[in-house]
């Protein structure tokens, strides 16, 4: 029989990358809209947001590390780097290596947002939609634990999470228009 | 006008503020941001405050003026 230990550490830290992708992605929608108010800074979002993103890719370099080191599925190195190239279900397990390397552009992004810009930096952040995304469909289509209720519960619990993030974000937009009216309050600054 | 206040023990030097506003906040070899000039008429500095990662940047609307 073969050792499943390669086979298990690869679904656990697949599942694992889905759920820190998540919360980064839910942190990162906190800093702006601040839906804790002022009990949360959006220091501590921002913070948490990036130690997040960094211990998803963590999870996902594992996650794909492990695929190549077991031998209940064949996955070759070129197969992580090339989309389609695996033979297990190649568009599922392709559209996971999508997910990866976009989310390893958007966070290598990070340190080179002074030379691209703030607003090309920004364009480009909305990109981690395509790749929650990619990363939904990925595991839903490839993962091995998909129909058990507790992983198909998380994938929903996950897109209804962003989902809502998102509209309330939308809904919080704390850009004001140009030329809007400013109320003076000298005890809430007009903008923090 | 508006005067503008950075938290400096909040900055981490994102840029953001330099980047939207560069007239009014700079970032200076350490990495940090700093206020070129403390008040301005510009409602960039409002997009520089609301943009902020780390929420560092205060903006207060001087009545006198």
């Amino acid at each position: 029989m073969k050792d499943p230990t390669f086979w298990l550490l690869a679904r656990a830290s697949g599942l694992t990358a889905y759920v820190l992708l998540t919360l980064s992605v839910l942190a990162g929608l906190a800093v702006k809209s601040r839906p804790f108010g002022r009990a949360v800074k959006a220091a501590s979002a921002t913070d948490t947001h990036r130690f997040l993103s960094l211990l998803a890719l963590g999870a996902i370099a594992l996650h794909a590390i492990t695929l190549v080191l077991d031998q209940t599925v064949h996955i070759g190195l070129a197969a992580l780097l090339v989309p389609g190239l695996a033979g297990y279900r190649p568009v599922a397990t392709g559209l996971g290596v999508f997910a990866a390397e976009l989310a390893t552009l958007i966070i290598l992004s990070f340190p080179l947002r002074k030379r691209i810009g703030v607003r090309a930096w920004r364009r480009l952040h909305f990109a981690t939609y395509a790749v929650f995304a990619a990363a939904t469909a990925h595991g839903l289509a490839a993962g091995t634990d998909t129909l058990q209720p507790w992983v198909f519960g998380l994938y929903l619990g996950a897109v209804f999470a962003v989902a809502a993030a998102t509209a309330w974000r939308a809904l919080n937009h704390p850009i004001r228009a140009k030329g809007a009216p400013h109320v003076p309050d000298r005890d809430r600054p007009i903008a923090v | 006008m508006y005067r503008i206040v950075i938290d400096q023990s909040l900055c981490s030097g994102f840029g953001d503020c330099a980047d939207l506003a560069p007239d009014v906040f700079e970032l200076e070899s350490g990495g940090r941001a700093f206020v070129r000039i403390g008040e301005s008429a510009d409602p960039a500095v409002l997009d520089a405050a609301a943009a902020c990662p780390m929420g560092a940047i205060t903006i207060v609307e001087n009545q006198a003026a």
